[in-house]
């Protein structure tokens, strides 16, 4: 088996915006303990059962045309809108699991035209780069709730083949009754507060708003993207090996490139009970005693986009020096590893980020100084 | 310059066939009783892929501008009662996915692509980046019904599967090479199909900044 300690690259910019700011304001406000998700019908205007979402400050469940999203990115991110992205050498990577399927839903209930320019995957992002400013060097890459993880891998090694100078990697995710309806009818998302990593008689997840980016450089900036992995289990569409070794399987090479390093641990965590557990699992076996902290119990799901956004908010909590804890969550938790209180992070070394997803899918990457 | 060489290639046109007729044509390809919940692009994809067989360390790279079309057209009309099961096939990249989990066969590297009018060459860019000992790129399309009009899915059906390798071996199809240079074209992925239906040779700009080689033995 290849190692893919060679997919390294550094951070030259990142950001996020999620309903609780930026990615430092994001932070602070886990820090503080603070949930972003709140109580919205499943099917937005159209009712429906009340359930946990985490929507950008007053944007509404139900889309708009244009997306209303636009005017965020737009403010909030000005290194992907600047130094000319998508010319051969300065490429785009955009992952997201909805791109603008929320216009497609808004479309198919108002017989509206105009959400068409918006709702096809190809429109969609003919639209963003036409918004952004970008060239025609732009990929597009859509792997449910690891998607960002693709893009990552592939802007590292198109700039360590030396094929590109810099590279821009885009992620997005909006929700509509689309996503949410879909979600609601797998019964996961429900009327309870996802209380990731905590033994309790059902699970339940939250899904939010969210969108991430992150210049790659070859040799720019003072974090890095140290290890990436990958491993795509193919048992089934909704659950994992019952041993959790598809877990397991993936944060191996990134064990190997971190030896010697003490780390804390950023994990998926949705709130499902069975991945949960076998999250757990596994990280406390290939990397024993390392905090294990999960963030969605505040933000919600991110789903495609939740690699990149949770990355973004790593880095700041490396910044900051403290990382924050299992926010939502109280005991029993599944491992002893599990954080539910924020920690100072100084003593720290690096930080294995993963994120899973439908299929038995598996994403992970380590992140640490340059 | 990126080279990898064409060890086995399978595609599928089904052309005027009804989805219908394709569904029954591919069935003995599939697990007795595997294909009643499939789609028809998981169903070509499966195929495809599956006279490949990836091995575990094989990188695997999608391509499919719409993806699921007929089965997100289906979820979409299946509202205000969503449906599960059409909710979780209309999700990239089921097309693909269906047929490895019916197979029960682990990848380490899935790269699921979609969209985008660089798709073709933007695909064969991970193949050839992927350091995997084997990399198959497997592609296809769905025609739609109802958001054809609205060209938010595909009018037109077909689908691929290609294994490349870095060295040539006794029995290499073909040749692959991408080098950077500045030119502008665009390699469509029907237009991608259509060559390595039909083999054909190509050499010009396939997308901004890449000119694509594609030679037959």
């Amino acid at each position: 088996m290849y190692s893919s300690n060679h997919d390294s690259v550094r951070l030259a910019a990142w950001g996020c915006v999620t309903p609780l700011g930026d990615a430092a304001g994001t932070v602070a406000a886990l820090l503080r303990g603070e949930r972003a998700l709140q109580a919205v019908p499943v099917l937005g205007r159209e009712g429906g059962d009340p359930v946990p979402l985490a929507l950008l400050g007053g944007r509404a469940l139900d889309e708009t045309a244009p997306p209303s999203w636009m005017a965020t990115i737009k403010s909030r991110f000005r290194p992907v809108q600047e130094d000319g992205w998508g010319r051969p050498r300065r490429p785009v990577f955009v992952t997201s699991s909805n791109f603008g399927v929320g216009c497609l839903y808004a479309y198919r209930r108002s017989g509206d035209l105009t959400f068409l320019r918006y709702g096809a995957l190809p429109n969609c992002v003919e639209w963003l780069r036409r918004e952004l400013g970008w060239g025609e060097s732009v990929t597009v890459y859509s792997h449910a709730c690891v998607s960002a993880h693709l893009g990552l891998l592939q802007a590292s090694r198109m700039i360590q083949a030396g094929l590109a100078d810099e590279a821009l990697v885009f992620s997005f995710d909006f929700l509509s009754p689309f996503v949410a309806g879909g979600f609601h009818a797998l019964k996961i998302l429900n009327a309870d507060f996802p209380a990731p990593y905590q033994v309790r008689a059902t699970g339940s997840i939250g899904l939010g708003d969210g969108a991430a980016f992150a210049v790659l450089a070859r040799d720019r900036g003072d974090f890095a993207v140290l290890a990436q992995s990958l491993h795509n289990e193919m048992h089934h569409f909704t659950a994992n090996r019952a041993d959790g070794s598809g877990f397991t399987t993936c944060l191996a090479p990134v064990a190997t490139a971190a030896a010697g390093r003490r780390l804390w641990l950023k994990g998926h965590g949705t709130g499902t009970l069975e991945a949960g557990r076998l999250e757990c699992e596994a990280f406390a076996r290939v990397f024993p005693g390392a905090p294990l902290v999960g963030w969605k119990g505040s933000l919600g799901h991110t789903l495609g986009s939740c690699g990149l956004v949770e990355l973004a908010l790593a880095v700041e909590a490396m910044r900051a020096g403290r990382t924050p804890g299992t926010v939502g969550s109280a005991a029993p938790v599944f491992a002893d590893s599990v954080a539910l209180e924020s920690f100072a992070n100084g003593a720290y070394d690096g930080v294995v980020c993963a994120s899973n997803a439908f299929g038995g899918s598996h994403a992970a990457f380590l992140l640490g100084h340059a | 310059m990126l080279e990898r060489f064409i060890q086995e290639l399978r595609t599928d046109d089904p052309g005027p066939e009804t989805p219908a007729a394709t569904r029954e044509r591919l069935k003995p390809r599939f697990a007795p009783g595997s294909t009643r919940r499939m789609t028809l692009l998981g169903m070509l994809a499966g195929a495809a892929l599956g006279d490949l067989q990836p091995a575990g360390d094989d990188t695997v790279v999608y391509a499919s501008a719409f993806g699921e079309g007929r089965a997100l057209e289906d979820y979409l009309a299946s509202f205000p009662t969503a449906s599960p099961t059409l909710f979780q096939t209309s999700i990239h990249p089921s097309g693909v996915q269906q047929g490895l989990i019916g197979a029960q066969r682990s990848v380490r590297e899935l790269f699921p692509h979609a969209g985008g009018r660089q798709l073709a060459v933007q695909a064969l860019l991970t193949a050839m980046l992927a350091p995997a000992p084997g990399v198959v790129l497997v592609g296809g399309e769905e025609r739609g019904t109802w958001l054809v009009e609205a060209d938010a899915v595909s009018d037109r059906t077909f689908a691929y599967a290609v294994r490349l390798a870095r060295e040539p071996g006794p029995a290499a199809l073909g040749r692959l090479t991408l080098a950077q240079e500045e030119a502008t074209g665009t390699l469509t992925h029907p237009a991608w199909f259509e060559l390595l239906h039909h083999r054909r040779p190509f050499d010009g700009p396939a997308a901004e900044g890449w000119h694509l080689q594609l030679a037959w033995s």
